[in-house]
Order: structure tokens, then C-alpha cells, then sequence
């Protein structure tokens, strides 16, 4: 016999062996498994991580700082007065308000307390995100170029305003490879929402792998039909029926591997025995019966109604309880151009309590020390109103110059603000951090030095952060 | 010194020790002498260009590497000690060790070593073989071996020390090259033809019969679908519906017909600068369009227009060129000699397109061109036959009536001003009310004992929560505007319950005219225009109001029409009444026995033609005859009350034909082409590639590394096209033999087919690809002729079976020791599925077709007023079993069956896919409803033909080759363990056996079977 089918027949039986390992259950397993994660590029982890997982809850459309976080109490007294041309300085604007004659100032008509330990500002619309303010690293000066949505959120998933490029969930999965036998390391979910203009976009190239093999592509984890695509036998097959199949299946390709020994071959029979093991992992992942029902009150009453953004969050608990490595979460109908009154609030109580239910579930569970939890727009909104203004109710055009995020966990210094903006929220006087900054900061979190982190392609060692180099935001490290 | 040389020694020795085998496989050459193209200008490249190549701006210490001049100033040619070169980058001095440290991409041992070999051997330079153009070099002679393609592999092969496979068995290369050919299996009466045929040239024969196929341009299509990033949708924001499928099929077409290769690409780059172009010479340039665009609100035109031909630029680098241009956009080329000015130059041939850059979400973004069938054009050419017939019967009408203007009639009248109601006691008859929902209300009438109306007999009665309205449109006749006129409304505010805010909103071509009182608490329209005018506070409660609104104050011209209104209010309740227009226009009949009393009408009227409208302004005085005469000849046709009852039949006649012939046009398909401006648009040097920091101007030129354009050479696309097919060009033919070649064996000879730069992989077998690509040029680029070659070389008919020896000698098998083994694209694994059960429908071209896929897939992502934002399955078989790549393609959230199996998104130009191998494929090829069908049709047929043999059937059908006993055996044991499974669940049988005839049971546990076999590693695989 030849040495490499030798190779490979015990490869197979170390596969089957792996196999069994997994009825073990996850406790078992986790012990199982090596330390480094399978199919890492050598090298990678770059240095100790602070996160070895995260989870991404993009806000679609970019919420108004002005209205949650950024808290601007001198505006109050200039109500519908122009915002002065020193600030605006000339810089660009959308088409949607260019034309625009005066840019008449809108004050929150929210109220702002101070939240916390730390006493940080947050908007009357964020009472549950309020309580865990302590929990919070609020960066004020979120920064990119893009002033349209489309564009705006390509840049920010994938480091560049142009199509084509790798997600950053499929980087994470490209570089650090898998913790998770049963699962896909990166998970989309694209919960429901209440705003009732119509909703911006998304696309599916906000988790495509770009130029990386489509393997490391986030796969949509859906509340309709199956949660993984094809996932369920068709009608009539039962799992039995299936698993013999899958027997045959194996066997037939095995005699075709002894003739051929096309170590492809191998590599097919064990994908078809992990997505027979999916077909059991995943409906066990999505089985919310086993919750407690303290954890599930804590989510509030749409966590049990699939594809809300409650039900999603309590979800990518469960996903990264599982080791999934990145779970993003696209909630969608957050561009107030008009209709602030009626609209944001109705954002807001979508994410607001399962937001804070998530970092708080994650930290009863010990996970919140090595998990990131980010929460941010694609931009900010314009201090001064689109369309009509009144004391009761105003629209806000797109401002990518500063906006407001989130992030928990993970080593980050809690209950810490980080970064100043003018008196309009309009420029940023202190701490400015860009797009590509965010991006660097999140590898940083999982052990990555974003500018090592390359892959050739199209004659370029290209970077999620980009040609030129960046750093990530060390200060907000504990 | 000392020092130094002792670093240095164990690297020497490491140098010595090298085989030239270790570094065969992943390092092509393997001869002793160094080669500077192959083995150290790639280490340069690599680890230095970044500080010391092409790009002026970020070189370090004035030194370049990438030039002959540059090299020599720190390498003494045989005496690595004394060359700085390698002193610096074997030095163990961490301060001056290059790559320096934070470079993060050290040379290894192996490359210094190289290196210093290559100097020891005198540091021979050469060009970046990619930039000088092909030769022929002599076929090496090889026992055995007759073509040039197998002697060049074969001569390698001896000198790796490997040897070619034998020849595959006949079966496994028909199903081979009829994939390869057609993207299709061959079919069990195919295959039997074949393996009696023993002639000399059955192989041939066969070759010749799948390139004659329709299905072979279908298949190469699908290639080039994906270098040149074609969509069924915009793909960006809306992500909208887009026309240009004739593009889809102007390619099947031209594979299908060998139109020449050169031909192929300058019809794409410049077919709207061919002299006198046919309208498929036109639809050619697609290729320029298919790029995707955007509408999204905001966007800045120059923005968009500046990434749509940067899009352009990089998809012509990528697949004509096979040079990653789009680095230079920003900056001078880190590694390639394309400076940033090169790049703009290239992107001034691209930049003078016809059209707005934003695609106005529409299915047709012009410049487009009209495709019409031949069926079509003859429609057309009938129905526009026809109307000109009419069109001549009704100026002989107008001609024969006779008409002189009655002098007591001379004078224009002047109509009184008087009140045109629309809204008394109920609607206007013929009118639409806006259905319950949202801020929209029922109408309610009430009668006089709920309240005293302020005129007739009833009054409408509108108690609002917040925002509230009733709303009538679609009114006929409107209201029709002149100068002066007053939009008026009655209102009684209750008040015990008085509104906050009440509004009138009026609706011409939108409802863009709105009136309000009190407070502005209403969010719509833009404030203070007249899209949101106040009127003063809220009118006084307890007592009607009357309402008086100028039309010109909300924005209504004369001459506009009004076709709806709304009563509007936030809270409380009010009631409104007789609502309408204070005019002096008339209103409704626009017949007149006098010409004069029409012209006084008409003049202001929008419905008339503004030349008329212009002449009759005119003093009747001064009016030529010719003018009078126009128009007499207007007032017959359409304003005269005498000629009715001839004209208005012949009108009703013309206006049906004008419905067909608005139809006959609006099927007929259109595709998007390039047209270029009168005058070019300068292009600029853009500073970071910010389309808002431009540099200097520039002008038209080809990148400055490679041949120039000939002199006297137009200096337009056409110029550039021409450039671009010269038979001297050292990159086109290559690039595109290369990527023939990666077709069918997997991967080019250069691996990465989209760069051949300095960045790429060097060409595996140089001399080899130099010849293919002279001889493709010889032949007259002829596509069909050099499939053939490389489908009948012996590389490509051995077996593929791998042995522990080439697997270690060569991975990847790019020395072709083994025949070429991988999984087939996603679509040829879908059209295989539908092609063995039987459900495959061919037809040639069409629009694109929508078969099933899992709900909610585009609702998931679309933007919610986009025209792709709801997924809508085709019905018909004709639709859904087509070939895949008929499938529509939405950019933003594409077929899941194809995306899973590595189909790109078609966002941007691919010139080589990925090969994944994931559970998601094994649960899509498992489980996919169309696979799913596809084995019940395969079971169905194994049972209607298949004999006593069903399981031997049905594995020679889709595996294309006879069982042997030990599978004929698993399957048959295999049949009986699923059937076992359904006589024990016969509903279970029923649900997957569907609706088939006959027993259930068998037909579901054979479904089993043929879902097996359509698992099968060797039926995905090629």
C-alpha cells in the first residue's frame, strides 16, 4: 500500500474518532479540544487575546447621537437658529440637504441624565442600555469619509466603501480558524424592526469572504423556513433514512478515494458527516425550551418571538456560548431623515432592553470577560434638521464626522467615555477615532495587530484596515 | 568583517545543501542557474518593492530595485560579499537588516541564499518577462510525446522526474471534455457510441460534435459572465432590477459562431467605434456597463460617475490585461511600473460616457440600445406602417373640411371668473378615494341633523388621533388652473375638540401642494415652500369658515391640472364642505364653432401642443401663412365642433394603436452600451483617488511599461482596442490562454490568471505559455481550435489518480503528472442534477429566469421599496429547470444554490473562482428542493428504463460509466435498507415520492438511491 492512503486511512479514522467524541456532549468536548483553534494561519493569534469571540450588533441606517448619547445642553437655547458656517466649514453634505437653504439647529427633544458610576450622558430613550452604563466603553468620536448608506456600511463591515472586499467576521474566521466542530464560525442574524419608513439596505456582501474562500462567509442563521439554508431533509426522509444515506454515501466515496486517492475526496466525506451533525447542533441552538425563565423575562417579551431583535440576542448568547466566533446582528430602520418623535423611539425599544439583557446574560455566565460586545451605526445624523422643524419633532441627515458607539467585555475599561465633540456634535475636538481605528481595535481585542493581518490578492497584501497603516485604540483597555 | 562572514556561512551552507526537487513543486525551474524573472525578482517584489520600486512617493533612500540602474548600485555582479544587497539582507544587525524588522515580511534563508547565488553568478537582469512579448521557443522532442502541449509537459516531467499518468479510461474522459465543452455530462447513448467507436478519431469526432453544440457557447459564456461582472441588478442600495440579459447572449452567440478572440474583445471595449457598428457590435460594449451603480438619495454625481469608470479601468486591467491596475488609483504601483498617472490615462479612454452616472433606479439607464427579434421588428415595422396610414387619412380629413371664421366670433371672449365645485355633498363621479389605512380615513357624509353644512345638503365630518385624512384622487375631469385662480374649502372646527393642525393638500403630478393652519405639527413636505405653506392660526370654532388659498402661493401654475385633494388634521375633529376652484378657465369642452373663441381657451391650455400654444400667442396679424395654415389645421383636427364626428373615430383608433405600438416598443429588450461624448471629458489625475482632489489634467495613453500605441493610432477606445489585440503584445494572449488553460485544468499556468505583474505567479511553464499564446495569435485567434488542442493533448486524457510520489513531488498538480480532478462550478453541478433527471429545458438566450429558493431571502436584505426587494419564484418549468446561467442574478443577495458552491456575486469582475469544500454545500446538494426533484426524476427514469438493473442504470446515467459489481452491490443493499425504511412510514414515502405514479415505496426509496448517487464525490467532481 501507498504511504499517503496509509496517511490518510488513519486521518479518517482520527476524523471518526473525533466523531464519537462529539456525543459527549460540549462539556466534554471543550476539554477535547486543543488549545488553538483548527485551521488557524500559523502565526495567529499575534499575542495573548483579550476576546476570543464577539458579537457585532450594527445599527442599519446610523442612529442620532444627538438624541442618545452625544448630550448637547447649549443647543437648547438656539433652536432653529443656523448652525454658524464656522462649523460646518464648508465640508460636504448629501445631496438630500445640499440644496437645502438654511441648516436650522434641532435640539434633542429627549432628556439626557447621567448614567451610572461614571455619570455618563444617555438619552431617556436608553433606560435598560442606562443600567448598564458601568458595563459600557462609549467612544463619542466614531469617524469615516462615507456619506451615503450604501457605501457607509460597506466601508464599516468591510474596510472599504467599494464591493468586494472580505467582511471582517470572514477575517476573524480566515485568521483564527475554528473553536467549533458543530457550528460555522461567523453568524448573520437580520432581526425584524419597528420604525415605519421605509428601511435602508443591507446586502449580502456585509458577510461575504471577498476574495477569501467562501468558507469563511458569514452564514444567515434565519427565523423563517430552515435556520441554516437547506438545512432539513426533505419531506419524507427521516434522520434514520438520512444517516444511512449518508453511510452509503461514505462508503461508495471511500472506494472511489481507494482507486483515485484524491485527498479532496477525504475532505468531502467528513463535510458531509458535519452537516449531518448541523442538522442535530443547529435545531438544538435555535430550541429556546431549556432557557430559564428569569433569563428569558430578561430579554423581555419578544424573546421568544423569532426573528426580533430580542429573540436574535438571546440567540448569539447561545451561539457564543457555543464558541461560535462572530455574530453580527443587522437591525435595520435607523435613518431618521424625518419622523424622529415617532421613529427612534421605536428603534430604541427594539434593542434597548435586549441589548442590556445580552452583556448582562454574558457576564452572569462568566463569558462577558472574553467575549466583545460592539454596538454602533455606520454614521451619525446631522445636529441641524432636514425637512421641517418643529420643538416637537425634526429629521436629521447623515453626519459621518462623529458618531457614538458601544462596546462591553473583553478587557475594556468599563464605564468609560472615551472622546470629545464640539458643541454641535458636529466636529471632533478630542480623541478622534476613525473607521479603520474601530476595525483595529476589535482585532486588537482578539489578538490581532491589524496591520500583520494581510492576505494576497489582486496583487495587494491586502488589509480589513486598509493601505495604510492604523492602530488600534489602546486607551480603552483596561 | 569576521564577524560577518560567520553569519554568513551556515546560509552558504544551506545553499549548498538545497535540491533542486525540495523546491520543484512550489518553485517552477528547478534549473542551477538562477533565473532572474523566476526565482529573484518574485523575492524583490515581494520584500522590497514596497520602499524601493515603482512608487516615487514611498521610496525609501532615493534606492529602487526594480530597475537595472537601481540594482546596480548595490550589487557588484560575482561578488555577493561585496554587494550590499546581500550584505543587508543576510546582516543579523537588527539596526540595518533589511526588510527591516517592523516590515513584518523577513526573507527566509532559502531567499538570501538565492539571492547570493544569483550574484555569485553575475547578477544577470532581466525585463519583467510579462511586459516582453511571446515567442516560440523549439518544442522540446520527447519520446512518446507528438503536440507541442505534451512535449513541453512531458519534457518538464522527465526533469522533475516524474512521469505522466497512463490514459484515463474512455468513459472518464467523455464525461470529461463534455463538461469541459458543454458544462454538461454526456448521455448513457453518448457514451455507449463512444466506447465502441475504436477509429482513430472517435476522440476527435466527439471533440468536433460538442464544439458544433449550442451548449458549448452557453458554457464559455458563463466564464466570461464572470470576468465581466454581469448582473440582473444594479447592485448597489436599491439594488433594482437592470436590462441588459442581450449582452448574456451577444456572448453565447459569439462563442457559438468562433467569432475570432481579438474580435470578441474590441467589439467590448469599442463596438459603438466601429465604423458604421451593428446594433450587436453595440450591445458588445455591455461589457464597459455591467459595472455595478447607485441612485441612493445623496449621492454626488461626480462621486459616482468617478467610482462607475474606475470599475471600468480595473475590470479592463483585470481581464484584458491581467494587471491589477487598481492599486495605482491611489498612489504610484507599490510593485508593477504602472505609476498612478498611467492609471488616469488609461481612465481617460473610459471617462467620456453619454448618461448620469447615477442609474435612476430604472430597468434601462441609458445609453441603451434596442434589441429587437426579428418577430419584433417586423411587429414594429407593421403597427408604424398602420399609423402612418392613419395618420395620412386624418390630415386627407382636416384637408377636406372646409371652415371660415364666422367675423362676429372675432373677438376672444373672455370667460367670468365663476366657482368649479368638486366636493358638495359627495365625491366627483368619476374619482378614486384612498382606501382605510395608515393616516388615511373613510369618508364620511354626514346630514344636517349631525350639523348644518355650509352649502347643499351634507357636510364631511373627520375626527382625527394624532395625523389623520381623507383623501380623493384620480379625479376626471381636473381642475384646470389659470392665471389669478383660488383654491377654496369650507371648514366648521368643533370647538370642544378643536385640531391642533388642519391642512389642505392638493395633487397634481404629486401631491406636492399643501396649505395649513395652526400649529406645524404635520412632518410633511419641506417647511416654508410650498410643499408646507401656514395660512395663519386655526380659523375661529363653532362656525364655517371659508378657506381661500391663491393656487400660485402652494405652487400651481396655470395651466396645471388638479387631480385630487385631501382634508387633513392632527386631532380633534372638524367638518368640511364644499371644496373646489374659483376660475376663469374653462373647465371641461374644449370645442368650439370659432376658432377665435378656441384660441382665447387654448392658449393657456397645457393639453394643447406648445407650438401652437406659441403661435397663438402671436399677433393673427403677423402670422405667416404657413403659420395660419398650422393652425387651421389644428383647430379642424382637434378643436373644431363640426369635424367630431369625422376626426374623434379616427383619433379613438390612432390612440389604440398608439397603446400596441407603446407595447410592441416596450418588449422589445434593450441592453446598456457605451456611447461616447461629442467632446471628451478631461480626466484627471485624482490625488488619493478622491474624486474631489484632483491633480494634473491627463490625456489618453497606455501604461508607459508596456508597448506604446502606434503612431497615427485614433486616440480613443478603438485605439486602445486595437493596442490591446496587436499580435506584438506581450500580455493579451497569454492572459487569455491562460485562463482557457485554467478552465480546464483547473488552474492557468500562471496561477493567478488576474495578475501577471510582478506580484503574480510566475508562469509554471513560461515556454509553454509563450507558445500557446503565439500560436493562439497564428491561428487568428481561434477559440474553438485551441480548446480542441488542449482537450485531445494527452495531459488532459490521463487518468487523474494520485500517488503518494506526485503528491509529495507536486500538490497541486501543476506539472500534470495526473490528469486534471476538481469540483465542477455550481453550475454545472445544478445543471447536471436537472440534465440526468430528465427536467432540463434547453433553450437558447432569453431573459433571465427565477427558480425557486428558500422564502425570504431578498426580503431579508432589500431595501423595502426596491423592485427586487420580494422574491417571486417562476412558475413554469420552462422557467425553472433552464440552465443556471439563466438564473437571475440579484447582486446584493444572489442564488443561494450557486453562492454556496463559490459563484461570485458578480459585485465585481472575477477572473478565477475559489474551490470550497464546506458542510453548507453537502446540506444545499442533500436537501435543495430542484435536487431533491432531480433524483426523483433520475428514480422515475431508472424505473421506466433501467430494466432489472435500476441501481446499474441509474449510476451509468449520472456517474457516466458502468457500475462496478462492488458498487452495483451497495447500491442494491442500499435500495433495500431505504426501502425498508419506507414500508415501514409509507406516508413518508408518499411525501417524497410526490406526486410520481406507481408504488410509492419503490419510487421514494430509488429517489434515496439517486440522492446518493448525486452525492457522490465523483459526480460533483470532474
Amino acid at each position: 500500500m501507498h504511504p499517503i492512503p496509509d496517511f490518510l486511512a488513519g486521518q479518517t479514522r482520527r476524523a471518526f474518532l473525533g466523531k464519537s467524541a462529539l456525543g459527549l456532549g460540549t462539556a466534554a468536548l471543550s476539554t477535547l479540544l486543543p488549545a488553538r483553534a483548527a485551521g488557524a494561519i500559523p502565526g495567529l493569534p499575534h499575542f495573548a487575546p483579550k476576546a476570543k469571540r464577539a458579537i457585532f450588533l450594527h445599527m442599519n441606517g446610523g442612529p442620532s447621537q444627538i438624541d442618545l448619547f452625544d448630550y448637547k445642553p447649549k443647543l437648547e437655547d438656539l433652536f432653529d437658529k443656523d448652525l454658524p458656517e464656522s462649523v460646518r466649514n464648508g465640508q460636504r453634505l448629501t445631496t438630500m440637504t445640499s440644496g437645502q437653504k438654511r441648516f436650522p439647529l434641532a435640539p434633542s427633544k429627549f432628556k439626557f441624565e447621567r448614567r451610572g458610576k461614571s455619570g455618563m450622558w444617555m438619552s431617556e430613550l436608553l433606560p435598560w442600555t442606562a443600567k448598564m452604563a458601568d458595563e459600557l466603553t462609549v467612544v463619542r468620536t466614531v469617524n469615516s469619509e462615507a456619506i451615503n448608506h450604501d457605501p457607509a456600511v460597506t466601508y464599516l463591515c468591510t474596510g472599504n466603501q467599494i464591493p468586494g472586499k472580505p467582511s471582517l467576521g470572514s477575517w476573524l474566521s480566515y485568521g483564527l480558524g475554528t473553536m467549533n466542530k458543530n457550528l460555522p464560525d461567523f453568524v448573520v442574524m437580520t432581526p425584524s424592526w419597528s420604525s415605519k419608513t421605509d428601511a435602508q439596505a443591507i446586502y449580502n456582501r456585509l458577510w461575504s469572504s471577498g476574495f477569501l474562500p467562501g468558507k469563511h462567509q458569514g452564514v444567515a442563521l434565519r427565523s423563517q423556513g430552515d435556520p441554516v439554508l437547506f438545512l432539513s431533509n426533505p419531506d419524507g426522509v427521516e434522520p434514520a433514512t438520512r444517516r444511512k444515506m449518508l453511510d452509503s454515501l461514505g462508503k461508495l466515496n471511500q472506494q472511489h478515494f481507494d482507486e483515485i486517492a484524491d485527498l479532496e475526496t477525504q475532505t468531502r466525506i467528513t463535510q458531509y458527516e458535519m452537516a449531518f451533525r448541523m442538522q442535530t447542533s443547529v435545531p438544538e441552538l435555535m430550541d429556546l425550551s431549556k432557557e430559564d425563565k428569569r433569563t428569558l423575562a430578561m430579554y423581555g417579551p419578544e424573546a421568544t418571538k423569532p426573528g426580533t431583535f430580542a429573540a436574535s440576542c438571546l440567540l448569539a448568547r447561545r451561539l457564543i456560548e457555543r464558541d461560535v466566533r462572530f455574530v453580527q446582528l443587522f437591525h435595520r430602520g435607523w435613518d431618521q431623515h424625518g419622523n424622529i418623535a415617532v421613529d427612534l423611539p421605536a428603534q430604541c425599544r427594539d434593542v434597548d432592553q435586549a441589548g442590556y439583557a445580552l452583556v448582562t446574560d454574558l457576564k452572569q455566565r462568566g463569558l462577558l470577560k472574553d467575549t466583545l460586545v460592539v454596538w454602533t451605526g455606520e454614521f451619525g445624523r446631522t445636529v441641524y434638521c432636514q425637512g421641517g422643524l418643529t420643538k416637537a419633532n425634526y429629521g436629521r441627515d447623515h453626519h459621518p464626522r462623529c458618531w457614538t458607539m458601544w462596546m462591553a467585555g473583553a478587557g475594556l475599561k468599563p464605564g468609560f467615555v472615551y472622546g470629545e465633540t464640539d458643541d454641535f456634535s458636529y466636529n471632533i475636538t478630542r480623541d478622534p477615532v476613525h473607521l479603520h481605528e474601530l476595525n483595529a481595535t476589535v482585532l486588537h481585542s482578539l489578538g490581532i495587530d491589524n496591520n500583520r493581518f494581510t492576505a494576497t490578492a489582486q496583487g495587494l497584501d491586502q488589509r480589513l484596515t486598509g493601505v495604510e497603516e492604523h492602530h488600534p485604540v489602546k486607551a480603552l483597555f483596561a | 568583517m569576521t564577524l560577518l562572514m560567520i553569519h554568513r556561512l551556515p546560509l552558504f551552507a544551506l545553499l549548498m545543501g538545497l535540491s533542486t526537487t525540495a523546491i520543484s513543486a512550489a518553485e517552477p525551474g528547478g534549473a542551477k542557474v538562477v533565473d532572474f524573472n523566476r526565482e529573484v525578482q518574485p523575492i524583490l517584489a515581494e520584500h522590497c518593492y514596497a520602499c524601493h520600486g515603482p512608487d516615487e512617493k514611498s521610496r525609501k533612500a532615493d534606492l529602487r530595485l526594480d530597475t537595472k540602474d537601481g540594482l546596480a548600485t548595490v550589487v557588484t555582479a560575482g561578488k555577493p560579499p561585496e554587494s550590499e544587497l546581500i550584505e543587508r539582507v543576510a546582516g543579523h544587525d537588527p539596526d540595518t537588516v533589511m526588510p527591516p524588522k517592523k516590515f513584518n515580511k523577513p526573507l527566509k534563508p532559502e531567499q538570501v541564499a538565492k539571492l547570493t547565488q544569483w550574484v555569485e553568478q553575475g547578477a544577470k537582469w532581466n525585463e519583467h518577462w510579462a511586459f516582453v512579448a511571446p515567442k516560440k521557443t523549439a518544442v522540446p522532442t520527447v519520446q512518446g510525446a507528438t503536440g507541442a502541449i505534451d512535449r513541453f509537459l512531458l519534457a518538464r516531467l522527465e526533469r522533475e522526474g516524474l512521469k505522466a499518468n497512463p490514459e484515463a479510461p474512455k468513459a472518464t474522459w467523455l464525461r470529461r471534455v463534455t463538461f469541459d465543452l458543454t458544462g454538461l455530462p454526456p448521455t448513457p447513448a453518448e457514451i455507449d457510441a463512444y466506447l465502441k467507436d475504436t477509429g482513430v478519431n472517435a476522440a476527435e469526432k466527439v471533440v468536433d460534435r460538442l464544439l458544433a453544440s449550442p451548449r458549448y457557447g452557453e458554457h464559455m459564456a458563463r466564464y466570461w459572465l464572470d470576468n465581466a461582472r454581469y448582473g440582473d441588478t444594479h447592485g448597489l442600495h436599491l439594488d433594482n432590477f437592470r436590462e441588459m440579459w442581450t449582452y448574456r447572449e451577444w456572448i453565447i452567440g459569439s462563442f457559438n459562431r468562433n467569432q475570432p478572440f481579438n474580435r470578441f474583445l474590441v467589439e467590448q471595449v469599442a463596438g459603438d467605434l466601429l465604423p458604421n457598428p451593428t446594433v450587436e457590435q453595440l450591445v458588445a460594449t455591455g461589457f464597459l456597463r455591467c459595472g455595478i451603480t447607485t441612485s441612493e438619495g445623496g449621492s454626488i454625481e461626480e462621486e459616482c460617475y468617478v467610482r462607475n469608470v474606475v470599475d471600468i479601468v480595473d475590470t479592463f486591467g483585470s481581464v484584458m490585461l491581467g494587471l491589477t491596475a487598481g492599486c495605482a488609483r491611489c498612489h504610484d504601483h507599490k510593485y508593477d511600473p504602472i505609476s498612478q498617472k498611467d492609471y488616469y490615462s488609461l481612465f481617460a479612454y473610459f471617462n467620456s460616457i453619454e448618461g448620469s452616472a447615477l442609474d435612476g433606479n430604472a430597468a434601462r439607464h441609458a445609453p441603451i440600445v434596442s434589441v429587437p427579434t426579428a418577430g419584433q421588428s417586423q411587429k414594429l415595422k407593421e403597427l408604424q406602417a398602420k399609423f402612418a396610414g392613419l395618420n395620412k387619412r386624418i390630415a386627407e380629413a382636416v384637408a377636406k373640411a372646409s371652415y371660415t371664421e364666422d367675423a362676429s366670433a372675432a373677438e376672444a371672449v373672455n370667460p367670468k371668473l365663476r366657482e368649479v365645485v368638486w366636493i358638495d355633498d359627495a365625491l366627483p363621479p368619476k374619482s378614486q378615494f384612498a382606501a382605510e389605512g395608515g393616516t388615511n380615513v373613510a369618508w364620511e357624509f354626514v346630514e344636517k341633523s349631525v350639523r348644518e353644512p355650509a352649502s347643499g345638503t351634507k357636510s364631511v365630518k373627520l375626527t382625527a388621533t394624532g395625523l389623520r385624512q381623507v383623501v380623493v384622487s384620480e379625479v376626471s375631469p381636473g381642475l384646470r388652473v389659470g392665471e389669478g385662480d383660488k383654491l377654496f374649502a369650507s371648514v366648521w372646527i368643533d370647538p370642544k375638540n378643536p385640531p391642533k393642525e388642519i391642512m389642505l393638500q392638493w395633487h397634481t403630478t404629486g401631491w406636492l401642494h399643501r396649505a395649513f393652519w395652526g400649529e406645524n405639527r404635520i412632518d410633511w413636505g419641506m417647511d416654508r415652500t410650498t410643499e408646507r405653506r401656514q395660512q395663519g392660526q386655526l380659523p375661529e370654532g363653532g362656525k364655517w369658515v371659508r378657506l381661500e388659498v391663491p393656487a400660485a402661493r402652494v405652487g400651481i401654475k396655470p395651466g396645471t391640472v388638479i387631480t385630487g385633494l385631501a382634508f387633513t388634521q392632527f386631532d380633534g375633529t372638524a367638518f368640511w364642505d364644499k371644496a373646489g376652484l374659483l376660475t376663469s378657465t374653462p373647465q371641461g369642452d374644449r370645442h368650439f364653432d370659432s376658432l377665435n373663441e378656441w384660441a382665447a381657451v387654448s392658449v393657456a391650455d397645457t393639453a394643447v401642443p406648445k407650438a401652437i400654444r406659441d403661435l397663438l400667442k402671436f399677433d393673427a396679424a403677423k402670422r405667416t401663412a404657413a403659420q395660419s395654415k398650422e393652425l387651421r389645421d389644428y383647430f379642424i383636427e382637434y378643436g373644431y365642433t363640426k369635424t367630431r364626428e369625422t376626426l374623434d373615430p379616427l383619433h379613438k383608433e390612432r390612440a389604440e394603436l398608439t397603446v400596441q405600438l407603446t407595447k410592441a416598443q416596450g418588449e422589445i429588450p434593450v441592453s446598456y452600451v457605451f456611447k461616447e461624448r461629442p467632446t471628451p471629458r478631461p480626466a484627471f489625475l485624482l490625488k488619493r483617488g478622491e474624486y474631489d482632489q484632483r491633480g494634473d489634467q491627463v490625456g489618453r495613453a497606455t501604461p508607459k511599461a508596456l508597448p506604446a500605441v502606434p503612431k497615427g493610432t485614433l486616440v480613443n477606445r478603438l485605439g486602445l482596442a486595437n493596442w490591446l489585440v496587436d499580435a506584438k503584445h506581450p500580455l493579451t494572449a497569454r492572459v487569455a490562454v491562460n485562463r482557457f488553460w485554467q478552465q480546464l485544468f483547473g488552474t492557468g499556468l500562471v496561477k493567478t490568471a488576474d495578475d501577471f505583474g510582478t506580484q503574480g505567479e510566475l508562469p509554471s511553464h513560461p515556454e509553454l505559455l509563450d507558445w500557446l499564446a503565439v500560436d493562439f495569435v497564428e491561428s487568428g485567434w481561434d477559440v474553438k481550435k485551441f480548446m480542441k488542442s488542449l482537450v485531445l493533448s494527452a495531459a488532459y486524457r490521463q487518468s487523474a489518480k494520485v500517488t503518494a510520489d506526485k503528491l509529495a513531488k507536486d500538490p497541486q498538480n501543476r506539472l500534470l503528472a495526473r490528469g486534471p480532478r476538481y469540483r465542477l462550478d455550481a453550475e454545472m453541478i445544478r445543471d447536471q442534477a436537472l440534465f440526468v433527471s430528465g427536467l432540463l429545458v434547453e433553450k437558447v438566450g432569453g431573459p433571465s429566469v427565477k427558480p425557486p429558493q428558500p422564502a425570504g431571502l431578498w426580503e431579508a436584505v432589500g431595501y423595502t421599496g426596491s423592485n427586487t426587494a420580494r422574491f417571486t419564484p417562476d412558475k413554469d418549468a420552462e422557467k425553472t429547470h433552464r440552465r443556471s446561467l439563466y438564473t437571475f442574478w440579484k447582486r446584493t443577495a444572489p442564488p443561494p444554490q450557486m453562492t454556496a458552491l463559490d459563484a461570485p456575486s458578480r459585485e465585481a469582475c472575477t477572473v478565477r473562482r475559489e474551490r470550497t469544500n464546506t458542510p453548507l454545500q453537502a446540506l444545499l446538494l442533500m436537501n435543495e428542493t430542484q435536487f431533491v426533484e432531480a433524483a426523483r426524476g433520475a428514480a422515475r427514469r431508472a424505473l421506466q428504463d433501467g430494466g432489472d438493473d435500476p441501481a446499474g442504470y441509474l449510476f451509468k446515467l449520472i456517474v457516466c460509466r458502468p457500475a462496478t459489481d462492488a458498487e452495483r452491490t451497495l447500491l442494491k443493499s442500499a435500495f433495500e435498507g431505504f426501502r425498508a425504511d419506507f414500508t415501514k412510514d409509507p406516508s413518508a414515502a408518499k411525501k417524497l415520492a410526490a406526486e410520481g405514479k406507481g408504488d410509492p415505496v419503490t419510487l421514494a426509496a430509488w429517489t434515496m438511491v439517486a440522492n446518493t448517487i448525486l452525492n457522490l464525490d465523483e459526480v460533483l467532481t470532474k
